[in-house]
């Protein structure tokens, strides 16, 4: 069970060296930034195609594979080389985007998964292909207007669900899973530091904003992550060994609307599609609060 | 002690990894490689080897976790036709990350499950070294061969050692086993390729900067590829001649091997087991007075081009045999390599191309005899049509 921890309490030695070629307002460079300062020394990351190139300006030693599809067996080739040779100390961690993990890379994730690997994957949950322009992934809340679901007489945005990414690591009963957000570095650092010894497969999905790509001033990235977590729309929790506990629960949600209507993705949906999302994320926030302290399934 | 067994060439290969000490396989199943995997399975589970045995969930993830080990210890992989189709994204990966991984492929078509030559020639500019195999003896020493090939620091290039489907996987042969201690001396143990251990942070850096800066130049990383594989000639000889040395076996230079040559006017070029069938052709060719030899190439990538212009100034026509096809082109792959070869010579022997053994189709003795006829009809000077058929 991870316990937050504050920014302050972490060593000051900073990983990410100063500028980078990340957007103004980049959440995804906070939590490279978060993975870097918390695996710190013995971190060997690895990167697929995604904005990680941008704010991969991180001095712990990468391998870049442009097998973008590869995350999950790349990760596992390392972690097994490297016990082998009986450094098991070094942890194996990628910093991948949301479409290389729940789309193209969502075979080697669930193998990954299935074989217990030793690794640590944090997926920065930017919502769509953000590195390539802003296309649609399976990541992409409904009706988003994304470059691939433009909004148009004859189109709403998105017409599916965001892929339940956590709860389907969660189902493989893998040794950590959990949510995190960029507007609570204490909960991802704590839930970073508790899966950083954990041998086996480690997976947290962490809500990282996009100014670019959600169109909203750069400067609030961190604010849409924080109301995302208050309305629900990324509830904050974990799953331990198949127990799932919410690690941080508003009083009360705030509704989704305003919240929605902050961001220029959403700013063409109605009243009607507004009430949909509510639903969703109220049904979905019930059923957690039920499972809340027990079993995952 | 070396000692026999007699075994289907499958089993050959997976001694190969055995006997290289393998810290890493990936392991996927596809007809006809799968016993590959099966028997390295059961090696590890019966102790005799040491290893990480990944089942993985396809061959895509196969090829991009053997590749990322092999930054770190010795690591294999084996497949065959489609299941090389499926990791050719990876396998351009691991040439630009110079990493020395060495894969088996046992020859299936793209379509159906007997073998040609398509799934590896589909591989052609994966930047992969390949060399290929006529017997489970040769599977085995070409296995061991290709790891101490890879890894020289002339070279480190991944390779490819390869063999026909089925009349090589499946078919039993007496096969001579080296012993341990003679594989181990002949082949050392792995180094690293790359600093990638937390603490080499620095060096690591370094190195990718200085590899792969594209602000340097952005076509350095093929560059250096193709230096790479131009040096691979001669480390491919050198460790061929080392292998005679230890082992008493050796395959022509490494790169082509020249069966009955001496002072024939025509040659056939074959690869893999047609090229061994061949040599049952040339030998009562010979016996009947023709004057017809065969060169099996050994070495597809690097193709061995010097060997090809000393040959074809040698003789007056050269038949190709090719197991593979590439449309809109004139003829078969290694035809058109050969031809490309041959072109800078003063004088240039005629060259003749047989598409042959195409998903497995059977390629007989009598098959052969008729190809080489023709290349000597061709080598008297007589006007021959088609120039590339269909045999």
């Amino acid at each position: 069970m991870s316990k937050p921890v504050p920014l302050s309490k972490l060593d000051e030695k900073e990983f990410i060296v100063p500028a980078n070629s990340a957007c103004q307002g980049c959440a995804g460079s906070i939590v490279a930034r978060i993975v870097s300062k918390v695996i710190g020394e013995d971190m060997v990351r690895q990167e697929v195609a995604c904005c990680g190139p941008a704010f991969g300006n991180i001095t712990q030693p990468v391998f870049y594979g442009e097998v973008f599809e590869g995350a999950g067996a790349m990760m596992t080739g390392f972690a097994r080389a490297f016990n082998r040779l009986g450094r098991d100390d070094i942890r194996v961690t990628g910093i991948i985007g949301d479409g290389g993990t729940t789309d193209i890379g969502f075979q080697g994730l669930s193998a990954s998964a299935e074989r217990n690997e030793d690794m640590l994957w944090v997926c920065y949950d930017n919502e769509a292909y953000m590195n390539t322009g802003g296309q649609r992934s399976s990541a992409t809340t409904k009706f988003a207007a994304t470059t691939t679901t433009p909004v148009g007489e004859f189109s709403r945005g998105k017409k599916e669900r965001k892929k339940p990414l956590p709860i389907l690591v969660g189902v493989h009963r893998v040794p950590y899973m959990a949510t995190a957000s960029v507007a609570y570095p204490e909960d991802f650092i704590g839930k970073l530091q508790y899966a950083k010894p954990v041998k086996g497969f480690r997976f947290i999905q962490v809500s990282a904003p996009c100014p670019t790509g959600w169109n909203y001033d750069p400067r609030y990235s961190v604010k849409v992550a924080k109301e995302m977590v208050l309305s629900g729309l990324w509830p904050l929790y974990e799953v331990v060994e198949g127990a799932l506990r919410i690690t941080y629960k508003p009083k009360e949600l705030k509704p989704v609307k305003d919240v929605l209507r902050s961001q220029g993705r959403f700013r063409h949906i109605t009243d009607e599609e507004v009430d949909e999302i509510q639903g969703e994320v109220d049904e979905f926030w019930g059923r957690l609060q039920e499972k809340d302290g027990g079993p995952l399934f | 002690m070396a000692k026999f067994e007699v075994m289907v060439g499958n089993k050959a290969v997976a001694y190969a990894a055995k006997l290289a000490r393998v810290k890493y396989v990936s392991a996927f199943p596809i007809t006809p490689q799968t016993t590959i995997v099966q028997y390295l399975a059961d090696m590890i589970a019966n102790g005799e080897l040491d290893a990480d045995y990944v089942n993985m969930e396809g061959e895509l993830s196969c090829q991009s976790s053997a590749m990322t080990a092999a930054t770190t210890v010795r690591s294999f992989t084996a497949t065959s036709g489609p299941g090389l189709l499926y990791m050719h994204h990876p396998m351009h990966m691991t040439t630009w990350a110079r990493l020395p991984l060495v894969m088996a492929v046992v020859h299936r078509s793209t379509k159906g499950m007997q073998p040609d030559q398509m799934d590896t020639m589909s591989q052609r500019d994966t930047g992969w070294l390949m060399i290929e195999c006529q017997n489970s003896q040769e599977l085995l020493d070409t296995g061991i061969m290709s790891f101490k090939i890879a890894e020289d620091e002339r070279v480190r290039l991944p390779t490819i050692f390869m063999g026909d489907g089925y009349i090589l996987s499946y078919t039993s042969e007496p096969v001579e086993l080296p012993a341990q201690e003679e594989v181990d001396a002949f082949l050392p143990p792995y180094k690293r390729p790359y600093p990638m251990f937390p603490e080499e942070a620095k060096e690591a850096m370094a190195l990718m900067s200085q590899m792969w800066n594209p602000f340097v130049d952005p076509q350095n990383v093929w560059k250096q590829q193709q230096e790479a594989a131009m040096n691979a000639k001669t480390v491919i000889r050198e460790v061929n001649a080392e292998f005679e040395k230890w082992f008493g076996r050796s395959y022509g230079n490494g790169l082509v091997e020249e069966y009955k040559c001496e002072g024939v006017e025509a040659v056939l070029v074959a690869m893999g087991t047609i090229a061994s069938t061949a040599k049952t052709a040339i030998d009562q060719l010979q016996r009947d007075g023709r004057k017809v030899g065969l060169v099996a190439i050994k070495s597809f990538k690097p193709f061995p081009d010097d060997d090809f212009q000393r040959i074809g100034a040698d003789v007056k026509a050269m038949g190709v045999i090719d197991r593979n096809v590439s449309t809109g082109t004139l003829g078969g792959i290694t035809f058109t390599e050969l031809r490309h070869s041959l072109y800078d010579l003063d004088e240039r022997p005629m060259t003749l191309n047989f598409h042959a053994g195409m998903r497995g189709k059977e390629v007989r003795v009598e098959d052969i005899k008729r190809m080489a006829e023709k290349t000597l009809k061709a080598a008297r000077g007589e006007k021959v049509t088609p120039l590339v058929e269909w045999a």
